[in-house]
């Protein structure tokens, strides 16, 4: 074992651990705002994936693609909550559970409906297109801009959340719901609008994700699992514990390949687990 | 006083007719019974997946099976055809159900199936148990290996047929080519075609750098390819089938290496081409059981019919419904019978021409000995028409050498 091959997956585990803690972002966003886990996370990923394909396809902007699946996804995330979450907050968390079930269902068929079973490719623009020389590695330009861009939208979302008004009342919402809505906060306009930003950073990352998985209808089943994992090692109610979980995630990932590649996968399980086991809260949890 | 009814809606007399009549019919020799069962249909199953996301996979090999029955107008010797369809969801257990649901309320005899080799080899045991003939649509060597049997053939070329080709035409096509890499799908097809990877290497002096294995409906390669662009391969080889594969040839194109070349004997289809970008098919050495562009008069004409009624290329899956289905009838007309029995006599070291080309069947292990295609991915300036994705570089039919095969015999009728 050579430590280029080391640092070359360190660097591949940071890129794919980006776009995991990005997708989980979203998730934990959810989570802690209306304290539901959203099972159609992976649909709203895969939405924002297709979207994203068919902009950049018609209009060759890969940028506006990568809008349009925000955009989409934000606003059907918008929609469920207002529509269906929404209404059952008040009631058991089996109904929401099973609401959030069938949402998953259904957009996956619309899915189908909309852009068929077989799936689809897209190259990544011309100019992230091709390996950048690192001196130990050829690396691809892609891979590098995955780390960059979600890294970027982590940051703007850490800003809207910390340094804007939008984001206490988020973050009120979050830890006095009641205290909130007491100080005159519309708080279902906060959990519609919460649950679109979720709901559209999931987008955000199914789009970036296109050039390197293509597009599937099964894309966001694949992707759902992880996303929980890093939500559950970053800590449940912990918005921020995603980032250095779905970090963790991609690392371990990579690195069990040089000793282990058949158990790569598998270990990102197995760390959720070493994790809950020192810290049944996760990483960045409340007890 | 009138006749009391029976709760059935027949009156005693009618059930002692009907009694009587059925206890006549047990009691008539059972050649004479054999002579009126020649006159009925011939009842022909395809039990594949139907429904889901993957559904369009039996749809395909439905639509090649309906075209080789439609050839003969539903008829054979004589008899009408019947095509019964049943979905097998993709799943072992329920394939097996179907086919006995099949075997025993539509008289089905002779049935082919899905292309997921883990369904089809839960469907032996039954059509052994039932005597009934199946051609099987799967690559797993055991169909013909281990757990061969009188009554299933197998109708994809053998896994080391496959390799030797593709290995033979990178021998040829890149002389300098000598060390390879291989990342291979964690199941059964997978390790037989690393197996049969690793048999063809040493007889061609080729240098396996490394390997790696990866569970089946992975989405994530960039770990596997980082690690194998290190080892610095002439040839990435990649072990693997469908959107795994596709998946793994997206994210290689991501890496922009040029100076390895990536080789899949047995990874996508014309169907599955489609979802990647001319950049991507761009160079690609692929290994085919059936390419739409194979030529031969049998293919012609079946692609003809194909093209008209569907309005894109056949590929595996309808090609192996067309295939087994079209063999199947041969062999019926040759036996002058449609007993499975005799259409298995005639079936084992039948020679004829094919959709493929020159094709037997070999008498000891049921194996189809056919040609196994290499294709060559098209440059996007080089393409005559939207589904012009490959060309047709080389052609094999080496067979699997019999101290490699692990069939013990048979068994008997």
């Amino acid at each position: 074992m050579s430590l280029n091959l080391v640092c070359m997956q360190l660097l591949n585990g940071i890129a794919v651990g980006m776009l995991y803690a990005l997708m989980a972002f979203g998730l934990s966003i959810i989570k802690g705002l209306l304290n539901i886990p959203n099972f159609a996370h992976g649909a709203f990923y895969a939405v924002g994936a297709f979207v994203c394909f068919s902009a950049y396809e018609r209009t060759g902007s890969f940028w506006l693609g990568l809008l349009c699946g925000f955009v989409v996804s934000a606003i059907v995330g918008m929609a469920i909550e207002k529509f269906g979450v929404g209404k059952l907050l008040a009631s058991a968390y089996l109904f929401q559970l099973l609401l959030l079930f069938g949402v998953a269902l259904m957009l996956e068929q619309v899915i189908i409906l909309v852009w068929g079973t077989t799936g689809n490719s897209k190259s990544p623009p011309e100019f992230l297109q091709g390996a950048v020389d690192l001196g130990i590695t050829l690396y691809p330009r892609y891979l590098l801009f995955i780390t960059a861009a979600s890294a970027a939208i982590i940051t703007a979302v850490w800003f809207l959340i910390e340094k804007t008004k939008f984001g206490a009342y988020i973050r009120a919402g979050i830890d006095k719901k009641e205290m909130t809505q007491a100080l005159g906060i519309d708080i279902d306009a906060l959990f519609t609008l919460g649950f679109g930003l979720g709901a559209g950073l999931a987008g955000l990352a199914g789009g970036l994700a296109v050039p390197l998985v293509g597009v599937t209808a099964t894309m966001g089943t694949d992707m759902l699992s992880i996303a929980f994992v890093v939500v559950v090692i970053g800590g449940l109610g912990s918005i921020y514990g995603a980032i250095p979980a779905g970090l963790i995630a991609g690392i371990v990932q990579s690195l069990v390949t040089i000793w282990a590649a058949e158990l790569s996968t598998v270990m990102i399980y197995v760390a959720m687990l070493a994790v809950l086991t020192w810290r049944p809260q996760g990483l960045l949890g409340e007890r | 006083m009138g006749t009391k009814r029976w709760s059935g809606g027949c009156d005693r007399r009618d059930f002692l007719k009907v009694g009587a009549g059925a206890a006549l019919s047990l009691a008539v020799p059972l050649p004479i019974r054999s002579a009126q069962a020649q006159t009925g249909t011939v009842a022909f199953g395809v039990v594949t997946q139907n429904t889901g996301t993957y559904a369009y996979a039996g749809e395909l090999v439905v639509r090649g099976a309906t075209i080789a029955l439609e050839e003969r107008n539903f008829e054979i010797l004589g008899r009408k055809i019947k095509l019964v369809v049943r979905d097998d969801e993709g799943k072992p257990a329920v394939g097996a159900r179907r086919v006995s649901e099949i075997i025993a309320s539509e008289n089905v005899k002779f049935f082919t199936g899905n292309y997921s080799s883990t369904v089809g080899l839960a469907e032996v045991e039954v059509a052994s148990k039932e005597k009934v003939l199946q051609y099987a649509a799967g690559g797993a060597e055991d169909f013909t290996g281990a757990r061969c049997s009188r009554y299933t053939f197998m109708w994809s070329a053998h896994a080391y047929t496959a390799m030797r080709t593709v290995l033979d035409y990178v021998a040829k096509e890149l002389p300098n080519a000598k060390k390879f890499y291989t990342i291979t799908a964690d199941y059964a097809f997978g390790h037989a075609i690393l197996k049969y990877t690793r048999v063809v290497a040493q007889e061609k002096g080729f240098q396996l750098l490394g390997n790696d294995n990866h569970p089946l409906g992975e989405r994530q390669f960039t770990q596997y390819l980082t690690k194998a662009i290190a080892a610095k391969p002439d040839i990435l080889l990649l072990l693997t089938g469908g959107a795994d594969a596709e998946t793994a040839i997206r994210q290689f194109h991501t890496f922009g290496v040029k100076a390895t070349r990536v080789v899949a004997p047995w990874a996508i289809e014309v169907d599955e081409m489609k979802e990647l970008t001319p950049e991507m098919r761009n160079g690609l050495i692929l290994g085919e059981n059936y390419y739409h562009e194979i030529n031969t008069p049998v293919n012609k004409a079946f692609v003809e019919r194909y093209l008209k009624k569907h309005n894109f290329p056949p590929a595996y899956a309808a090609a192996s419904g067309y295939d087994t289905f079209r063999t199947i009838l041969i062999a019926m007309e040759r036996a002058k019978s449609v007993e499975v029995p005799d259409v298995i006599r005639t079936m084992e070291g039948m020679r004829w021409d094919g959709l493929l080309g020159e094709t037997t069947i070999d008498a000891a292990t049921h194996q189809t000995l056919r040609p196994y295609f290499v294709v060559k991915g098209k440059a996007p300036e080089q393409m005559k028409s939207p589904t012009d994705y490959a060309e047709i570089v080389s052609t094999g039919s080496t067979p699997q050498p019999k101290q490699h095969n692990e069939c013990k015999g048979l068994g008997p009728f």
